[in-house]
């Protein structure tokens, strides 16, 4: 059992402090699932956090029914609330990564900042599903069936978004 | 030029320059809060739940308060139908 599940357990034996361990172990992973999907650090970061504050309301209300493991469970929360929050076009005006602290490697910080820019530019005229889909496949590395699990959709439907995806993506360069 | 670039070898870029992404200072700190303010129990919910308590507390104080204004009123009953004999024998 790795650390992620023996977290979870001391979790639901009620030490709500192993919590922390959950967020360390999968903060970053899931900031940049978040980032590349919504397109920006900043409401990423907002859509993490909120994951977070569900997944311990159902952790705590014993909702979680690990038929899933934590890491696809965490995925599949995070994924479901950008996908809402991309749909809501809810972004604050003040939320920019211009006002975020990186507290790491500057360059390399700009250079991500300018990638999500650009990711966020040119997939843009997708819907947030197939956005998410592509986002999990090529840059998650996930495959098919996994991403089927995370999204909680049959494998046919994800390889029909991403077929929708690439065609739409091809149309736009075709365009250009 | 970007425009030329295949889709699949785009993806690929864009992935390895957002390799290194990683939560903003403090962001561990600022989810912990929000847990425990979750974790907290809200105004409403301890009103509730000391209402709840007091609930049992009400319920005998206000049948008592029912019982003590019967007897008061038969009380009050009484002295007026003797003040009334008495003015009538008067």
């Amino acid at each position: 059992m790795d650390i992620l599940e023996k977290a979870v357990d001391r979790v639901l034996s009620g030490d709500r402090s192993a919590f922390q361990q959950i967020v360390d172990a999968t903060s970053q992973k899931l900031v940049r699932l978040g980032a590349r999907i919504m397109g920006n650090q900043a409401d990423a970061e907002d859509v993490v956090q909120e994951a977070y504050v569900k997944a311990y309301r159902a952790l705590t209300a014993g909702e979680f029914d690990r038929r899933s493991s934590t890491s696809t469970w965490l995925y599949r929360i995070v994924v479901n609330g950008a996908i809402d929050a991309k749909r809501s076009r809810k972004r604050r005006a003040e939320a920019s990564d211009e006002q975020v602290d990186p507290g790491w490697d500057g360059a390399a910080f700009a250079e991500a900042r300018l990638a999500l820019t650009e990711i966020d530019d040119w997939l843009q005229a997708l819907p947030p599903d197939q956005r998410a889909a592509l986002v999990l496949q090529s840059m998650e590395g996930l495959n098919n069936s996994e991403i089927a699990q995370v999204m909680g959709v049959s494998e046919g439907a994800v390889e029909q978004r991403l077929v929708r995806a690439r065609a739409t993506l091809r149309q736009k360069r075709e365009q250009s | 030029m970007i425009e030329q670039e295949e889709t699949e070898q785009r993806l690929a870029r864009l992935s390895g320059a957002t390799d290194a992404l990683r939560p903003s200072a403090g962001f561990s700190a600022r989810v912990m809060l929000a847990i425990e303010r979750e974790a907290a129990p809200s105004f409403l919910e301890t009103t509730w739940f000391s209402a709840r308590r007091l609930l049992p507390v009400a319920a005998i104080a206000a049948a008592m308060a029912v019982v003590w204004a019967v007897q008061v009123d038969g009380y009050v009953d009484d002295e007026l139908a003797s003040s009334y004999a008495s003015m009538e024998l008067e």
